[in-house]
């Protein structure tokens, strides 16, 4: 990758501007652009070895145990035979580079099925099928419904009115709604006639290939005519077509030039503290390493200075050593050589092998499997278990993490009526998976998904009740969502907010089914009657008006208006006559708002013909003004959406998902701080903080920050801390000593303990003030003493830089979690960063770290895999370093008494093979199959059989080297004949055996016993109270739940944003024709 | 459009869904789940408290029985360096190397040796287990199979003019090549030479496996075509005028010399008492004189020598170290427990209080 990122920045640097011309191969030629092929692989088989092995090299470890080895070459410094470290060498490097290769083949297969997919090219008049590698810039290609579009493109027409094409870009963004990119009108024109599609020449002119999702811009240069191109023309790779037959395209960018290419393998590496620690460890051992060789290397010139100047009789010193400091010069490297093993080469590929174990678990838990939507979870990184163990902050993102992102259409008011209620005899409020669903078997277009269990409601459709029927109508009629019929009377719809959906939805299942759309009408099967609504004007959502509203001519010549939107905009908008109604309905607003439901106002208005038409004058005139266009339609709306008669509101429930208030509890009893990051509204934000524990109502104080300014902020917070820890504002506190006496920039906030348990809630607008400068300590002290943050209307940017703030100045391992494209960068920027995969695309699990479906797995995530995973490693670190050192210090000691020669104690064969053979699997079993539960540790069978295992397994291997076979064959390398058989049958050493063991075991059997009656931890206590006394454990009470005062507001909200309203209504103006081509069959 | 039609595409749709559902649920093993049947040491503190106590009075038990063996046995060390110190002084100029010097230490036995007698050499401050000493062998050499591989023999590998050295390297030219002989003085008369056998001093895969002469009609022919390291006086194919077959690398001597030492201070077994006549119960108590042909210098780099006569017992040696080391971690196990019953207890007694309380 890297070695072809470099290449291709090479060229862009060359390249300021592409020129390229439509159908000329011959010319586009000249600039020399890559073909389509993509490649993400690495290796050939060709270089696979040496770019492998240089890869492998760069590692540290691996190039100080290559050093070693040309060490060991050289005769005069060698006290190693050289296959002691080649071996270990050898299995360490072909283990990596096996994992590598079949890592690098998954690779290749990817991008050859990638690569080798077909795609309609427009050559000299025909249609031709090609592969995708094999386009080039400047080729004209056909793209069909459904097709992913094979590289950047420029959109020239399309089967769609305007040349209009509908894409979902969930593979880049993340977003699943449906986006909408037109061609520019001189070549839509082209249409699908093939002639002149090929007799096309265009020129382009345009910026280089970079990686800016929204940003293109470039001149077509036609007939002599210059368009302006921007990014609504591109399509680009990764896009999906959607609702669109078939397009056409002029290809701009290929293979490593695309957006979506640009975009990806830049991410960056992940290191855990166990990493940082380990190679400060390592680090350290360098050191002990070379002082320890330092000073043998000085005994052995005294040595050799004293004693072995009078032994050269029967040793004489070799020709190159000249004196005893010339010998002790050398005796250092020998010693070097000697004692590596204290840096073990197995090390970094045990601890890639312990973490690829414990991922494995996490892929493998049936406990974090989604049944539902079939996915397990999935360490997409395996190098950060042990980090998952150590966090302290967990930033949320709400929609879609804290909540299941499904609306839910669940009560409604019509015309007074309550339906949909909860019974208000019945205590417990969660019997609704028990209550019977309402029968919609009398609707065949029914969405049997959904579910809904007021019969009453039901009974009144069905008697014809003509406020229910215009209720659902509206319903079915105001919106800008977009149907389709994959398979015959199965319509999905595309909605732009799951809001809007859920309401169609609720109508269609009412019998009131929105069936297709185009331009100027809208189909609607009216229980079982299809009618045609003249779609006369769509009056579309912005954030100040906060409705929408659409005009219609129904089949009996009526003109009516229906408009949706937030009660308190729709509130003053209403006819006198409908106050007592109004009055009633906002009781139910009321109802609605304390159980955290999202609601709308729906009403309508029955126009005058020709007060619609004078309607109609003006709102073309002010579509067509020059000057504050924006202001005059909304001036012309707004005479329009008056005197509107009262039909309802409808509730919709935002589902938390399952679990969650349980796991945020069970965290924070863990001392995990969760923050709420969200880019939705705060009254929204602040009502799922309740229902999800975050915020509780026993809480002792509620702080909100929304200065607009400097000093208010710092008012606002400086206030709350003084609520929360009053002395922590006085001078003396010694946070605030140790702030101003703070060295520089790089130091540690100190953990603050508050009075009570205290929320903030900030909104983005506030926070953008208060990351700057000297605010954010104060932001960070405060929002670090409270039990919950929130922290809303954020920018994708702004969630990173709350991440980013805590991680510089607490020191402390954070996470961070969401599900869509607006939290990658916080995913990013987290320690480590957890992806939902849910309803908002793949955005977010592709940049996490780990994946799964459910916010409430992150319990186990954290509580059993990281805790387990740490404690693993730690022991394995310990375990390892020990066994080490007590094998390599030895050669120190003995050192003493063989001259310092830098001979060994152990023979060579025993050096070669205790990391690989002998010690490792006892290590890996325990740190791979140790269960850790409450404190104490379990062995498993598996640990029985590694360590026995082990042992066994020593005993063959030292017969089998020292047996009379090998010997008689090398006898100058197996040279320990006898030794073993000679040396097992005297007593001493079995005394010795058993004295050693003794020795080893009881000390921690002594620790074992004192320390649950010293240090008792929880399970001592427990184990302790069950022996004590016989009565089992009272479970955790539960909390009750509290039925909230109507000091919370739910959030009236219309999670909308500006919709294709204009697009669809657009083409009036403009153009007569009428499109017909979407008849429905039935 | 009839329902009719609605349910068979529904059905068909549905058929298609459970061809293509892949279930990705995990297995369902222990060992993916982690659910392995585990096992915790749970010990209780009685059982704790037992096993220390049992520990302790193994050790000290064990300790005991060692130290006691080591006690039984006899031995009888006798340091020739400053003794022989003309003989020292002889051998410190290399330039004597063909004068020969005796020596001759009375020393009085008070108790019988019973049982079998060892005698040993043993040097002082002699390191053969310096890592260039060790190297300088040739296993392959000394196989019998391939005499004039003495590559790794330097610097005894070759004589000035080129032939082999048999047997090559540093370690077999060192040899130690002084002569003990023990004497027995009877009646104070005439001393009767204490009879010693030199065979089955080695071990049996040495004598057996690894040291084997080149194959000839007779050794001196075997051995042609290489020289006697410089440090020698005869070839190795006349190191026993006696037994002829205590001759070239089965020399057991010499074998006894070529598997080296681990610490500067050994020693290495010589002769074994010949259990006849006077010595059928071992070595009787009385004055006794070695004699020593004092061939091998150790005084220019400080070293010393001397003979050591010993008895064994299955225990090994007379070291008293492991005896020791098993009574002070069998007396520390001990006191250990006695203080963690008393913790025990005590905290025992107060909890009991709290619970009553």
């Amino acid at each position: 990758m890297s070695l072809f990122e470099s290449e291709s920045e090479d060229r862009q640097n060359e390249e300021q501007v592409r020129y390229l011309q439509a159908n000329s191969r011959e010319l586009n030629i000249v600039f020399g652009y890559p073909n389509n092929t993509i490649k993400t692989s690495r290796y050939n088989v060709f270089n696979f070895l040496p770019l492998n092995l240089f890869e492998q090299f760069q590692r540290l470890a691996n190039a100080y145990f290559l050093i070693l080895l040309f060490l060991q070459l050289i005769p005069q410094i060698s006290s190693l035979a050289w296959y002691t470290t080649v071996i270990p060498l050898l299995v360490v490097l072909s283990i990596t580079a096996v994992k590598d290769a079949i890592d690098d083949m998954k690779r290749h297969q990817n991008d050859n099925q990638v690569n080798n997919r077909s795609v309609m090219v427009v050559m000299n008049g025909r249609i031709k099928e090609d592969k995708w590698m094999n386009i080039q810039v400047g080729d004209i290609i056909k793209l069909k419904n459904n097709q992913s579009v094979t590289a950047d493109v420029l959109l020239l027409s399309s089967s769609e009115p305007y040349g209009l094409t509908y894409i979902e870009t969930a593979e880049l963004d993340g977003e699943t709604n449906l986006k909408v990119k037109q061609a520019i009108s001189v070549t839509s024109n082209l249409e699908d006639n093939l002639g002149l599609l090929s007799a096309f020449d265009g020129k382009v002119k345009c910026e280089s290939p970079n990686n800016k999702l929204d940003k293109f811009t470039g001149i077509l240069t036609y007939k002599g005519k210059n368009y302006l191109l921007n990014h609504d023309k591109l399509l680009l790779r990764g896009c999906v077509i959607r609702n669109t037959d078939w397009c056409y395209g002029l290809v701009i960018y290929t293979g490593p030039d695309t957006k979506l290419m640009q975009n990806c393998g830049k991410s960056t590496f992940k290191r855990t503290h166990m990493d940082h620690l380990l190679n400060v460890l390592v680090l350290w051992i360098f050191l002990f390493l070379g002082s320890m060789c330092f000073i043998l290397a000085i005994g052995h010139g005294i040595w050799e200075h004293k004693k072995g100047y009078y032994f050269q009789s029967f040793l004489p010193w070799k020709k190159y050593v000249s004196s005893s400091v010339a010998s002790a010069i050398l005796i250092f490297w020998s010693y070097f050589i000697i004692l590596n093993t204290m840096v073990p080469i197995s090390l970094y590929v045990s601890v890639e092998i312990i973490r690829l174990g414990n991922s494995c678990y996490i892929n493998w838990d049936r406990k974090m499997f989604y049944a539902p939507k079939n996915t397990p979870a999935r360490a997409r990184t395996t190098t950060l278990n042990e980090e998952l163990g150590q966090v302290k902050y967990v930033f949320s993102d709400k929609t879609g993490t804290l909540t299941q992102n499904i609306m839910v259409f669940n009560k409604c008011s019509i015309n007074g009526i309550f339906y949909g209620g909860v019974y208000k005899n019945e205590q417990n409020v969660d019997v609704s998976d028990e209550r019977e669903k309402v029968d919609f078997s009398y609707n065949k277009l029914a969405d049997p998904k959904f579910s809904f269990y007021d019969k009453t409601l039901v009974e009144a459709v069905k008697t014809g009740d003509r406020w229910v029927h215009l209720f659902f109508l509206s319903l079915s009629l105001c919106h800008t969502v977009m149907s389709e019929e994959k398979v015959e009377g199965n319509l999905v719809y595309q909605a732009q907010s799951p809001d809007e959906g859920a309401l169609v939805t609720a109508a269609r299942n009412f019998g009131f089914v929105f069936c297709s759309r185009t331009s100027e009408t809208i189909m609607v099967v009216e229980m079982g009657e299809t009618k045609v609504y003249q779609l006369l004007a769509i009056l579309d959502f912005n954030n100040v008006r906060k409705r929408m509203s659409v005009i219609v001519r129904t089949p009996e010549d009526r003109v009516m208006l229906f408009c949706k939107g937030a009660d308190t905009i729709l509130c003053q908008l209403l006819h006198p006559s409908c106050r007592s109604l109004r009055d009633v309905t906002m009781e139910h607003l009321d109802d609605f708002a304390v159980e955290g439901l999202r609601t709308l106002m729906v009403a309508y208005r029955e126009l005058d013909n020709a007060f619609f038409q004078a309607w109609s004058k003006r709102h073309s005139e002010a579509c067509l003004s020059l000057e504050n266009r924006e202001d005059k339609i909304s001036d012309v709306y707004e005479e329009i959406e008056k005197d509107l008669m009262l039909l309802g509101a409808t509730a919709i429930e935002d589902k938390l998902q399952d679990g969650v208030p349980e796991t945020i509890a069970t965290l924070n009893k863990a001392k995990i701080k969760i923050w709420v990051l969200t880019g939705d509204k705060q009254e929204t934000a602040v009502n799922i903080a309740y229902a999800c524990n975050i915020f509780e109502d026993e809480m002792d104080g509620m702080f909100i920050v929304e200065g607009k300014n400097d000093e208010t902020i710092r008012q606002e917070l400086r206030s709350a801390r003084d609520k929360m820890k009053p002395e922590a504002l006085l001078e003396s506190d010694p946070v605030n000593i140790y702030l101003t006496t703070k060295p520089q920039m790089s130091f540690r906030l100190p953990e603050e303990v508050p009075n009570g348990n205290y929320g903030l809630i900030i909104n983005g607008c506030s926070l953008a003030y208060a990351l700057e400068g000297n605010l954010e300590l104060e932001l960070l002290r405060t929002a670090c003493m409270c039990k919950g943050v929130i922290c809303c209307r954020m920018t994708p940017l702004q969630k990173a830089q709350v991440v980013e703030l805590v991680k510089r100045y607490k020191k402390v391992v954070t996470l961070a979690i969401g599900d869509g494209a607006n939290d990658v960068s916080m995913i990013k920027a987290a320690h480590i960063g957890v992806g939902i995969s849910g309803q908002e695309g793949m955005q977010a699990m592709l940049n996490s770290d780990y994946a799964f479906s459910q916010f409430h797995y992150l319990q186990r995530l954290l509580l059993v895999h990281g805790r387990w995973s740490y404690n693993r490693m730690c022991k394995f670190l310990s375990y390892f370093f020990y066994k080490n050192f007590a094998f390599t210090l030895v050669h120190f000691w003995y050192a003493f008494f063989s001259g310092f020669s830098a001979q060994t104690v152990y023979d060579t064969w025993f050096i070669t093979f205790y990391n690989l053979v002998y010690t490792c699997l006892p290590v890996l079993g325990l740190s791979l199959f140790d269960q850790i539960a409450l404190d104490t540790t379990y062995w498993t069978i598996i640990s029985h059989i590694f360590t026995w295992g082990s042992l066994g397994f020593y005993f063959c291997i030292l017969f089998f080297l020292y047996s009379d076979g090998l010997c008689l064959m090398f006898p100058n390398v197996f040279q320990f004949l006898g030794v073993a058989r000679n040396t097992l049958n005297l007593p001493q050493i079995w005394l010795s055996i058993v004295l050693s063991v003794v020795l080893c075991i009881l000390p921690v059997i002594g620790y074992q016993f004192f320390k649950p009656l010293f240090w008792p931890a929880n399970v001592d206590k427990i184990i302790d109270r069950i022996h004590q006394c016989t009565r089992p454990l009272l479970p955790l009470p539960k909390r009750t739940k509290l039925k909230h005062a109507s000091t919370r507001r739910s959030a009236y909200a219309f999670s909308h944003k500006q919709g294709f309203g204009a697009l669809i209504t657009s083409g009036k103006t403009m153009k007569s024709k009428v499109f017909k081509k979407k008849q429905l069959s039935f | 459009m009839s329902e009719e039609y609605i349910s068979v595409t529904c059905r068909t749709k549905m058929k298609r869904i459970s061809e293509d559902y892949q279930s990705r649920v995990p297995d369902n093993t222990a060992l993916k789940q982690q659910q392995l049947p585990a096992y915790r040491l749970q010990l209780s503190a009685t059982g704790i408290l037992s096993g220390f106590f049992a520990a302790g009075a193994f050790c000290l038990g064990m300790g005991i029985i060692l130290i006691l063996s080591a006690k039984s046995i006899k031995e009888i060390e006798v340091k020739y360096t400053k003794i022989c110190a003309n003989c020292a002084e002889l051998r410190e100029d290399a330039t004597n190397f063909d004068k020969e010097c005796t020596c001759s230490i009375p020393f009085y036995l008070s108790e019988t040796m019973k049982g079998n007698v060892y005698m040993y050499y043993k040097l002082y401050g002699f390191y053969q287990n310096l890592y260039q000493y060790i190297l300088s062998r040739s296993n392959s050499q000394l196989l019998g199979t391939d005499l004039k591989d003495v590559g790794n023999c330097a610097p005894f590998s070759n004589s000035h003019d080129g032939t082999p050295i048999a047997p090559c390297g540093a370690i077999a030219n060192s040899i130690f090549n002084d002569t003990i002989i023990l004497s027995y003085n009877l009646n104070s008369s005439i001393p009767i030479e204490v009879p010693m056998l030199r065979s089955k001093i080695t071990w049996w895969t040495d004598k057996y496996v690894k040291f084997q002469n080149p194959s000839s009609i007779n050794l001196s022919s075997a051995f042609a075509g290489t020289t006697k390291p410089p440090y020698w006086s005869k070839p190795v194919y006349e190191l026993d005028e006696e037994d002829p077959g205590n001759n070239g690398f089965l020399n057991e001597d010499f074998i006894v010399w070529m598997r080296t030492a681990a610490f500067p201070t050994f020693k290495k077994l010589y002769r074994r008492l010949n259990r006849i006549q006077y010595f059928i119960e071992g070595l009787p108590a009385g004055n006794y004189s070695f004699n020593i042909t004092y061939n091998f210098p150790v005084t220019r780099f400080k070293g010393e020598k001397s003979v050591v006569l010993s008895t064994l017992t299955w225990s090994g040696g007379s070291s008293l170290f492991l005896g020791l080391a098993y009574t002070v971690t069998g007396a520390v196990t001990w006191l250990a427990s006695f203080s963690m019953m008393a913790i025990h207890l005590m905290l025992k007694k107060k909890k009991m209080l709290f619970i009553q309380d």
